[in-house]
């Protein structure tokens, strides 16, 4: 009795056994085979592809409605203010990259005027041919670095402030040019000193339209830190957040402030200070400009980053300086 | 002894319903876990909805949401094709779609990197993005931004196993960066289009950190096959381009790196046409075992052979687009512990 129950026993666990193992087979079969999920999805699929085409037609008849009332308003409103973009730039290999990439960009926003500096003594044909292509509306200048305010070749980066004599140039150019249009001197517009290998969200620059006198943003990437930023407290400027030298007047990078036009046309003497000591070039504008309470925090009360300060590695060129000594480098006729 | 069978059998009893169970939880057996799957579903879709809102000018829109109950041990899918006309990234029946891979990894300048990216592309008509992301899912850095580009996009996500990335001993070669999400995406075309009624398209793997002209876009768009061009800044040199011949034929590559690969190009230097693709459904880029500067030939190889490639930029000319890497940035003022808010995001 007592091996007949064992032997029962024994059959049952092993039937059990392969039932269990066959169940798992198939189950492992099941994976990486397309589930017939369709008879659950496609139903609500299409109501909610329905309601939305529905929504969004409404939507449209909305615009639509509100556009015909618009122009009549535009025509007594002026179109929305410029933004002056001042970019110093210089010859490099990546310079092409960058400039079209910035002008991509651009692109996408509308009464923006380009205004590019080159630190040369005349403007290159690489410039001026990219600026003609890009399509947008652009002032080429140019302005070369006094050699011993220059970087050399093995300086690092931090050692003199860079685009100093032609963010000038910009600034001059801008003065003279308003100066010379009748009405100038009232006219509605945004200065943003815009860097050639920043990044740079649309969102920025839209935040940006609204300057009444200087507004200011955060900034990621910079001054050591995930980002900088000012920070605010009942909607104003109290202090700045940063990790380098935060006694700075303003201490932000560049990519962090728009000016209005109107404040740089009444202070004909703001410019940037070239013998200012590292991390000083914004506060030199500034200083002279507006004090900090008076700033205008953009942004969603400077709590969202919008523009990042990226910097782009220099190629390396060991095998093109290797074939350039036996003279046989790349065909220098092919822009690159 | 009686106790020692009692063990066996309860080890035997319950180490396949371990197993079944573990494994229920990351398959999904349609017929068992319908409850299960409609949850997940309808995530999906209020997820979604959010986006509906503050969208410009609107031509059409059509949904396709897609899941993919698909679970290997270290492939986790989950996709969702958007496609939607907010302002004109302009739609025309005649031009042939530009699907463009990108793989992209999280890290500091990843937002920076895609934004501008997403500027460009939001230039060329007829664009579909297909982003891969090297994640365990699909982080909402990403799924915001392509939400509010505005781009037609598909977003996907496969993870590199770790130990792939990091070790660099012969036995055990790295998978190249990237290679996993471009075959992911490979996949994923092959299954989404039809090579018979699929409507014409051309695919070109473009990395995250590289700048593309315009002109270029246009220049893919005449691909039969698969076409070739320059690309500034690789393999140490200004430009490596391919060589032309006098009959527009391509006999060679003009680098300096092994030039004796079968195709000694860039990722960015070449397109292939979608029919290609979808008629050589077994070609994908290498896994692992491959020599540093291989992976494209290791696709291209399947594909097409030199005296098919279609130069492009004038004859090769011209560079359209530009290797660029971004720096790293440094990121020491943040300290151990961080200074600033890891709530905000960059």
């Amino acid at each position: 009795m007592a091996t007949r129950m064992k032997l029962k026993l024994k059959t049952v666990f092993v039937l059990y056994f392969m039932v269990s193992l066959l169940g798992l087979i198939y189950a492992l079969m099941q994976l990486g085979q397309r589930c017939d999920c369709t008879e659950h999805d496609l139903p609500k699929d299409r109501t909610i592809s329905r309601l939305r085409g529905e929504l969004h037609r409404l939507q449209e008849q909305m615009r639509k409605s509100e556009a015909t009332k618009q122009p009549l308003k535009q025509a007594a409103k002026l179109s929305p203010p410029t933004i002056f973009v001042i970019t110093p730039t210089y010859a490099r290999l990546v310079q092409k990259a960058e400039l079209t990439r910035l002008s991509q960009t651009f692109l996408h926003v509308p009464q923006l005027h380009w205004i590019v500096v080159e630190d040369s003594p005349h403007k290159t044909p690489l410039v001026t041919d990219l600026l003609v292509k890009s399509g947008l509306t652009y002032t080429h200048l140019h302005m070369p670095t006094a050699k011993d305010r220059k970087l050399q070749e093995g300086d690092p980066n931090w050692l003199k402030p860079r685009g100093v004599e032609q963010r000038n140039e910009g600034l001059r150019w801008l003065r003279e040019d308003r100066r010379a249009q009748p009405g100038g001197d009232t006219q509605e517009g945004v200065i943003y000193f815009a860097d050639d290998d920043n990044t740079y969200s649309l969102q920025v620059f839209e935040e940006m339209r609204s300057t009444q006198r200087v507004s200011v943003w955060p900034v990621g990437l910079v001054g050591g830190m995930k980002y900088e930023k000012p920070v605010v407290e009942g909607g104003k400027v109290v202090r700045f957040h940063t990790g380098w030298r935060p006694s700075r007047p303003f201490p932000m990078d560049m990519a962090g402030f728009a000016v209005s036009l109107k404040l740089v046309m009444a202070n004909p003497e703001a410019c940037f200070d070239g013998e200012a000591p590292m991390g000083f070039l914004e506060s030199s504008l500034l200083q002279g400009l507006v004090t900090m309470d008076e700033l205008e925090p953009k942004a969603d009360n400077c709590s969202k980053v919008l523009v990042w300060h990226t910097r782009t590695e220099k190629p390396k060129m060991k095998r093109e300086e290797a074939l350039q000594a036996q003279g046989i480098g790349s065909d220098p006729a092919v822009e690159v | 002894m009686p106790k020692r069978r009692d063990i066996l059998a309860i080890v035997l009893i319950v180490l396949p319903w371990t197993l079944l169970i573990t494994v229920w939880h990351q398959s999904a057996i349609a017929p068992f876990v319908a409850i299960r799957k409609e949850r997940l579903t309808i995530r999906h879709h209020q997820l979604s909805d959010d986006r509906v809102e503050g969208r410009g000018e609107a031509g059409g829109q059509a949904q396709d949401s897609k899941e993919y109950c698909a679970s290997d041990k270290y492939i986790v899918e989950v996709v969702r094709t958007e496609y939607v006309y907010t302002r004109p990234p302009p739609w025309s029946d005649v031009l042939p779609t530009i699907h463009i891979i990108t793989p992209t990894y999280s890290r500091p300048v990843q937002k920076a990197e895609l934004t501008r990216l997403a500027n460009t592309f939001l230039h060329v008509p007829n664009l579909h993005w297909i982003l891969v992301e090297d994640s365990q899912r699909r982080t909402p850095l990403v799924t915001r931004l392509l939400r509010e580009t505005g781009l037609n996009y598909t977003h996907l996500n496969v993870e590199t196993p770790r130990n792939y990335q990091l070790r660099g001993d012969i036995r055990d070669p790295r998978i190249p960066r990237g290679t996993m999400q471009r075959n992911l995406a490979l996949r994923w075309l092959r299954e989404t289009f039809n090579a018979n009624n699929s409507q014409a398209g051309i695919v070109y793997f473009a990395d995250d950190d590289n700048t593309y002209s315009l002109e270029l876009f246009e220049e893919i768009r005449s691909t039969r096959k698969v076409s070739v061009w320059p690309v500034a800044f690789v393999g140490g040199l200004r430009y490596e381009s391919p060589k032309v011949n006098a009959a527009g034929k391509v006999y060679g590559w003009k680098t300096v790196f092994d030039p004796h690969r079968p195709f000694a190009i860039d990722m960015a230097g070449f397109a292939i046409n979608l029919r290609l693709i979808l008629i050589k459904p077994q070609a994908y880029f290498k896994l692992r075992g491959v020599k540093g500067g291989y992976q494209e030939s290791s696709l291209l190889r399947e594909l097409v052979t030199l005296n098919d490639l279609e130069p492009k930029a004038a004859n090769c000319t011209k560079i359209l687009v530009w290797h660029t890497r971004t720096e790293k940035p440094v990121l020491v003022n943040e300290g151990k512990i961080g200074f600033t808010d890891p709530n905000v995001e960059i």
